[in-house]
């Protein structure tokens, strides 16, 4: 008994031991992502994607010269999990670190990465509780919620919209949405006629449903999950309510076409750019699917465009000095991305909205021209 | 013979090889100064990770004394640790109260909460406890997530690291000693709870409830009393934690985190100090040496906890032995 459990010790030990020790002739870059917990699908995606752009930037040359290599911190989309693994990275020597998927365990690491300036790209968490906590070496490459906004206006305008109903499940998520629509929606001088609060699991929508028709708002704007609005959407169909829907990109989901059914029809959806939508992402696309056997995953086209901009950012400072790193991310104007170009505000964040917006078509999404 | 119930003891089964209080504070010393030389000896990883620890060792301390001491099997302990962080999340947010200020006011608010939770299960034992604790887990956590003041699911940001006599806690190396003293404390009072008046009435409580309220002892004020140390040490370490990290959101507090103490206590031996602070120390920081093995780490922990619970169901640290 006593050798067994020795022998396992030591095993474990050698296992820690065994990491592969870092060459001088290669640059290592951190991935924090979850590849453990309930997201773990999604942070494999994104950890994927990263190697598969060091992977093309090796066989280009590198980075100074240099080859890359990746190392994974797990921060399985907890917050002490989350510090943990960026303290590793931080303590292992890493040039720069692309990664941050869960917004809550993201932001109490941005201290830590701080503290150690190491430059930051975040690809996939974008809330914009971020923003204020960033201490100057992190970009966030996707758009936040004041994007989707933006671009919620855009399309209402640009199709004739004057009033709208609004309706969230009172989570974080779907409220700020919710919040901020009505803000902008009303500091634009149009109306909104319905703001509701559904809870999530709600069978009947009824209640909000009559509420709606009689008003009989030019467009709906579902800020929440699929589950649910797929249920409200067929709802809202049934009882003859002939305008605009819309959903957030919470709710972009092909789940939707199987709950909501035909009512799914000309629905439209406001999305981050996957690689299904993005014309630029078809070679990715396959490059991925031939290295990895699966389809890329929501957060892949950014987190390929992260590691991109990293090594440009480092090739064009012509240094891994952190220094110089940030201050040629902040000025940068990045175009050979797959998701549209990436330049940055004062504030860090990308400095357009990335959201598409999407159509309902026989069953599917589809990139809607307007 | 009908065997006794184990008395907590600070060194458990090693007193038979500590016999003497020389050995015991030789020992004692040596521990702590590797403790205190720790975080200058290593890198900044380690220091975080066994900050981690150490933070385990406080929540398992408290979760002891409810489980270990008092026999109550609890299921929500995270709830205690969510209470603690985010009432120094909100008063020192919204209310622009001292850390200091705010710390109280975590212990007074964990101690209401288990009174709360301990009054209506009193009747309960066992598996009916565990089932009504865990619902009581998941009331606070999915409180938290719904209220604006909790904010929401994204959680409160930006909560100020203390400052102690114009010092600044703010590095790791800072927290680290914060915890490092939190958890000796947590040591000391557990040790002497256990051989207070009421460490031996939650021990005949354990034992046999009706036989000890035979004896005069007021069950209820016992057990409350189990729920309410155990609140306040989750409490404190909830609220550091909260100063630490400068965020709190509800995933901190799930059942998976109550699942995480309650196994620190079992791993390490209930009712057993040096076990608890053991066990923390191997399950946090298990799957952290485990990090270069990728993604089989989490099912080689498993294996190594299936390992030790099979070989030692009553936890690493070694029983007393009988006389």
């Amino acid at each position: 008994m006593r050798t067994v459990l020795k022998t396992a010790a030591g095993l474990a030990l050698a296992l820690a031991l065994g990491a592969p020790a870092i060459a001088q002739d290669t640059l290592t870059i951190g991935i924090m992502v979850p590849t453990t917990g309930s997201e773990a699908t999604y942070g494999q995606d994104m950890a994927n994607a990263v190697n598969l752009a060091i992977g093309e930037i090796n066989a280009a040359g590198g980075v100074l010269g240099k080859q890359l290599t990746s190392t994974i911190g797990d921060d399985g989309c907890d917050a002490q999990l989350a510090v943990n693994a960026a303290s590793k990275l931080a303590a292992s020597g890493v040039v720069g670190v692309v990664g941050g998927y869960c917004s809550g365990a993201t932001i109490p690491t941005l201290k830590i990465y701080g503290d150690a300036n190491i430059p930051l790209i975040i690809p996939a968490a974008n809330s914009t509780k971020l923003i204020p906590e960033n201490p100057g070496n992190a970009f966030m490459i996707n758009s936040t919620g004041n994007d989707q906004v933006k671009k919620a206006i855009e399309y209402f305008n640009a199709k004739g919209v004057k009033s709208i109903a609004i309706i969230n499940q009172g989570d974080a998520y779907s409220q700020d949405l919710a919040d901020l629509s009505k803000k902008e929606w009303e500091a634009a001088g149009n109306t909104v006629t319905n703001f509701e609060v559904t809870n999530k699991g709600e069978q009947d929508y009824s209640a909000v449903v009559t509420s709606i028709t009689s008003a009989n708002p030019d467009a709906v704007f579902w800020t929440a999950y699929y589950a649910d609005g797929g249920l409200l959407i067929r709802q809202l169909r049934e009882r003859g309510y002939a305008g605009l829907i819309a959903v957030g990109d919470g709710s972009n989901s092909p789940e939707l076409f199987k709950i909501a059914g035909p009512a799914a029809e000309g629905v439209i959806a406001f999305s981050n750019p996957t690689a299904e939508f993005l014309p630029e992402a078809k070679a990715f696309a396959e490059a991925y699917q031939a290295q990895f056997g699966a389809a890329p995953g929501p957060y892949s086209t950014l987190s390929y465009d992260a590691m991109k901009l990293l090594a440009w950012g480092i090739n064009t400072a012509g240094t891994t000095d952190a220094a110089k790193v940030i201050e040629t991310l902040q000025g940068a104007n990045f175009t050979e991305t797959i998701s549209g170009p990436i330049s940055f505000t004062p504030e860090k964040t990308l400095a357009r909205s990335n959201f598409v917006v999407l159509e309902g078509k026989g069953g599917a999404w589809t990139l809607a021209q307007f | 013979m009908a065997q006794l119930p184990e008395r907590p003891s600070a060194w458990g089964g090693l007193s038979a090889i500590l016999d003497t209080p020389t050995k015991q504070w030789t020992v004692t010393a040596v521990l702590l100064a590797a403790m205190v030389a720790l975080p200058f000896v290593t890198d900044g990883y380690i220091t975080v990770i066994v900050t981690h620890a150490l933070l385990y060792v406080v929540l398992a301390l408290g979760l002891n004394i409810v489980v270990g001491y008092a026999g109550l099997l609890d299921l929500g302990f995270a709830a205690f640790f969510a209470v603690g962080a985010y009432t120094v999340g909100i008063t020192t947010q919204y209310f622009g109260l001292n850390f200091w200020l705010a710390l109280p006011l975590a212990v007074v608010f964990a101690s209401i909460a288990g009174i709360i939770i301990g009054t209506p299960t009193l009747r309960l034992r066992s598996d009916y406890l565990a089932i009504v604790t865990l619902g009581f887990g998941e009331i606070v956590r999915l409180t938290a997530r719904n209220l604006r003041e909790t904010g929401g699911a994204s959680g409160i940001r930006g909560i100020e690291s203390p400052w102690i006599f114009g010092y600044h806690v703010q590095s790791n190396i800072d927290f680290y000693f914060v915890f490092l003293i939190l958890a000796v404390l947590g040591i000391i009072v557990s040790v002497r709870l256990a051989n207070s008046r009421l460490g031996r009435a939650w021990l005949y409580v354990r034992h046999d409830e009706d036989a000890a309220e035979a004896m005069g002892i007021d069950r209820v004020r016992v057990k409350l009393a189990a729920y309410v140390v155990g609140a306040i040490y989750g409490s404190i370490g909830g609220a550091f934690f909260a100063a630490n990290l400068g965020a709190i959101s509800p995933e901190s507090f799930s059942f998976r985190q109550s699942v995480e103490i309650l196994m620190v206590v079992i791993l390490g031996g209930i009712g057993k100090i040096p076990g608890v602070v053991l066990g923390a120390f191997i399950v946090i920081l298990a799957p952290e040496f485990l990090r270069g093995v990728g993604d089989l780490r989490y099912f080689i922990f498993a294996v190594g906890l299936l390992l030790i619970m099979l070989f030692r169901p009553s936890g690493i640290w070694p029983a007393r032995s009988k006389r």
